[in-house]
């Protein structure tokens, strides 16, 4: 007992204290960036397709759960799948069999969190399955897991191709039809813009006259319509013609169109060079496409863009403004207790909660500050609200006041680091105090600004809550930036990875247990703020180097 | 025989307006309300080192910073009296304090080079001027790195950074950025303080061969100094002008006692 309080000991009690809340600081660290990383990063790699084979017992704790319904699929001219109560009773206790990827999600009960496809769901489902359920599982070599424009997934074995003539082509003639495919593809998106949207111009400009229907102008117009719109519906029947024949575990068949398809991962087959091309290119599509199947699959590339755009027009406003305002208040304000006031709220600024931000934005930037603005400039529009709506440039504004405090308070400790010397030996020089703060306090506190304006970037970025409520969404049609005059869209909602991820959490709670686009959004996330701070910290110590030291 | 060593120079009573480069007429300053200098009257002749001595906090900085107006910048600092360079009371509102400090140089105890290349800091000055074609700048940088003996160490590499250069190098630096503005006034306010023996003794030497073309005011602490390089010599006790000489008389046969304590260092 008492070596136990003998001052070597209790100094050694004290690092082991310190020490373990240490470790346990590194170990949170080091577990969100494995988490992330391991998750993201699964849900780009080729994970392989087994053939299962299982007893469907409906009614155990575990039995096959139909989560995701097929929809969209009366515009698909094959038969729909309804998969109901009935279907399954009637398939009780029967032996199914199935092309599965199977991700373990419980170690000791043995569980599998499983995406299937068969004849009921051909655009592939979730389910739990027991391993005690399980007859027969082995690696499906020849199935394929086979992708689909609008993000849905197939899983099944690739037999053969049909064409229009009916005819069956091999397999290895699959790149030969796609580029048939494609190329049908794009002579009828030239037909459209080339020929039937002038003529449908004519025709609305003739409307707008008010010729009559029966006119000979207008009747030329409108035969020559249809025989462009006869020509759009051949050449797309022809294409949807061109079909690729499947067969599930099961040994039922099934049709895909060839136009529909993206691509064709052998999975269970791929070498591990092989994967990782399949993991490059999953990642190129998730960096380019958009997201599809309400943001769980596709790619992220308009919300990567709107957050993108959203920091960059929030830096463009926040710096000139947070940089003025710290020059103000620490080289003209004079000490008074109204000066030493104004500080204090900037600090604390910094610690208001974003959603008041959010609301600040929403009440006074959209709903006042926008509505007045329609009310002035954009009249002739109202009711229908242009700018007094949440778009881009008000989740830019509210950002930038949001981000304001760091900017000026990193800004204010850059100026006061300015050596008192290099003033003076400025202003002896017959420097105004305008010539000093630009040509010599300016670039010298350039780190400590540049530190302030990536730390408001890095905020900015992984904000979500404000976002929300002014202009950020879920999916948004347009991209803030077009070919359209003014070509910057500043009033249109935007999508942000923050929010993808938000909404990616709340989609299912399967989908959070193994690898899903929330985490690949959430890595990407990750990237992004990461790549920000290391090329702050770059900047900030050549920008030191060339201005502190020698 | 003693003719070797004695200097050229008049006695303080002796100088006329004419070579009177600054006439300081009842100078009283305050920071807030500490009355830091008193009655200050001297008259600082044309083309030669005046060395103001003094201990710490007696005034004689803030004297010199009164010539180029630097005190300005200060808040709670008030004076009056008058200040004539040139013919003109600089005190007044109605001076343009820009054009005074380019006709007024500075160099202080710390070197400060401004964190760019040497080349931007000796235009540093002239680019704030207007003076923007190259050839000019280039003929003012030579002319002025010359004149402050530093020229043929970094001709070389005028365009590294001036961070890079040696303690002594960088006061030098800061002369010539001076310079370069060809003032009329050049105020060094312990400028040596910060440096090595060998390095003191350059700039001291280079102060000789500048006296030709501009009046110099020196701060010093060092007394050696002041004896060795100064025409005139001005004690300065507690913001009070104490005693005003040429250097041969003050050093030798100061008039007044604590003149005579200070040199001597039995205080201060």
């Amino acid at each position: 007992m008492n070596s136990l309080f003998s001052p070597a000991h209790r100094q050694s009690l004290v690092i082991s204290l310190t020490a373990f809340f240490t470790s346990l600081l590194l170990i949170a660290l080091v577990s969100v960036l494995v988490l992330i990383s391991f998750r993201g990063g699964a849900y780009f790699w080729p994970e392989p397709i087994y053939d299962v084979t299982y007893k469907d017992a409906v009614g155990s704790e575990y039995g096959a759960i139909n989560n995701t319904s097929d929809t969209n699929e009366a515009d698909n001219g094959n038969k729909k799948p309804q998969t109901s109560i009935k279907d399954r009773k009637n398939r009780e206790n029967k032996e199914n069999r199935i092309f599965a990827q199977l991700y373990i999600t419980d170690e000791a009960e043995r569980i599998y969190q499983v995406h299937y496809a068969d004849d009921q769901s051909p655009y592939g489902a979730q389910m739990q399955l027991a391993e005690a359920d399980v007859i027969n599982m082995e690696l499906a070599h020849n199935s394929a897991e086979i992708k689909t424009i609008d993000g849905r997934f197939v899983l099944g074995q690739p037999q053969f191709l049909t064409t229009p003539d009916s005819r069956r082509q091999d397999l290895s003639h699959f790149a030969d039809i796609q580029s048939r495919v494609t190329a049908l593809s794009s002579q009828i998106e030239k037909i459209r813009s080339e020929r039937l949207s002038p003529i449908h111009e004519s025709l609305a400009s003739l409307d707008g006259k008010g010729v009559n229907r029966n006119a000979p102008a207008r009747k030329r117009l409108e035969t020559q319509f249809e025989r462009w719109q006869h020509d759009v519906i051949h050449f797309e029947q022809e294409r949807d013609e061109y079909e690729l024949r499947i067969t599930f575990a099961n040994a039922q068949e099934y049709s895909i169109r060839v136009s529909e398809i993206k691509s064709i991962d052998y999975v269970s087959q791929l070498s591990y060079f092989e994967k990782w091309q399949v993991v490059f290119n999953r990642v190129a599509t998730f960096l380019t496409d958009s997201p599809k199947q309400a943001n769980t699959s596709g790619g992220v590339f308009p919300a990567l863009f709107g957050t993108v755009l959203m920091v960059f027009l929030m830096t463009i406003i926040v710096t000139p403004f947070g940089v003025l305002a710290a020059i103000y208040l620490s080289e003209y304000a004079p000490d008074t207790p109204f000066t030493t006031a104004i500080r204090i709220s900037v600090s604390n600024m910094a610690g208001v909660p974003s959603i008041v931000y959010g609301v600040f934005g929403l009440g006074f930037f959209v709903y006042t500050l926008g509505g007045n603005i329609d009310a002035f400039f954009f009249a002739d529009k109202l009711p229908a609200p242009t700018m007094g709506t949440p778009g881009v440039f008000w989740a830019s504004l509210t950002m930038a006041i949001l981000t304001l405090p760091v900017v000026i308070v990193a800004t204010e400790e850059g100026l006061r680091r300015v050596p008192e010397g290099l003033k003076r030996g400025s202003y002896a020089l017959g420097a105004t105090k305008v010539e000093t703060i630009v040509k010599t306090i300016l670039p010298i506190a350039s780190p400590g600004i540049m530190t302030g304006v990536i730390l408001a970037i890095a905020r900015a970025a992984g904000e979500v809550a404000p976002l929300m409520l002014v202009g950020a969404v879920k999916f948004a049609p347009t991209l803030p930036i077009d070919g359209e005059f003014p070509y910057l869209h500043l009033e249109r909602q935007f999508m942000h990875l923050g929010v993808l991820i938000y909404d990616g959490a709340f989609h299912s709670s399967t989908d959070a247990k193994n690898s899903s686009m929330m985490f690949a959004a959430c890595l990407l996330l990750l990237m992004v703020v990461f790549v920000l701070n290391v090329l702050a910290v770059i900047l900030r110590t050549r920008l030191r180097k060339r201005y502190l030291q020698g | 025989m003693l003719k070797l060593f004695e200097r050229n120079t008049l006695n303080v009573a002796d100088i006329t307006d004419d070579t009177t480069a600054i006439d300081v007429r009842n100078l009283n300053l305050w920071f807030g309300n500490k009355h830091v200098l008193n009655d200050i009257s001297m008259r600082i002749p044309k083309n030669k080192i005046t060395a103001l001595i003094g201990q710490s906090g007696c005034g004689k900085s803030t004297l010199v910073n009164c010539f180029n107006r630097l005190n300005d910048l200060y808040d709670g600092c008030k004076y009056e009296g008058e200040i004539v360079i040139g013919g003109k009371n600089i005190n007044s509102k109605k001076v343009n304090v820009s054009r005074l400090r380019t006709q007024v140089g500075m160099v202080f105890q710390r070197p400060n080079p401004f964190p760019m290349s040497i080349y931007d800091n000796v235009c540093y000055g002239l680019r704030l001027q207007g003076v923007k074609t190259r050839r000019h700048l280039d003929d003012a940088v030579e002319s002025a790195l010359k004149d402050a003996a530093l020229w043929d160490e970094v001709k070389d590499r005028l365009f590294e950074s001036a961070n890079a250069l040696s303690g002594g190098q960088q006061q030098r630096l800061v002369i010539a950025r001076a310079l370069a503005l060809k003032p009329e006034i050049l105020l060094l306010d312990e400028p040596t303080s910060a440096l090595d023996p060998l390095t003191t003794l350059f700039i001291e030497e280079l102060m000789a061969v500048l006296k030709k073309r501009c009046t110099i005011v020196i701060v010093t602490h060092n007394m050696q100094q002041a004896s060795r390089v100064s025409d005139y010599t001005a004690f300065f006790h507690q913001g009070r002008l104490i005693e005003y000489a040429d250097s041969d008389s003050l050093f030798t046969m100061p008039d007044k006692k604590q003149t005579e304590d200070y040199i001597t260092g039995r205080y201060g």
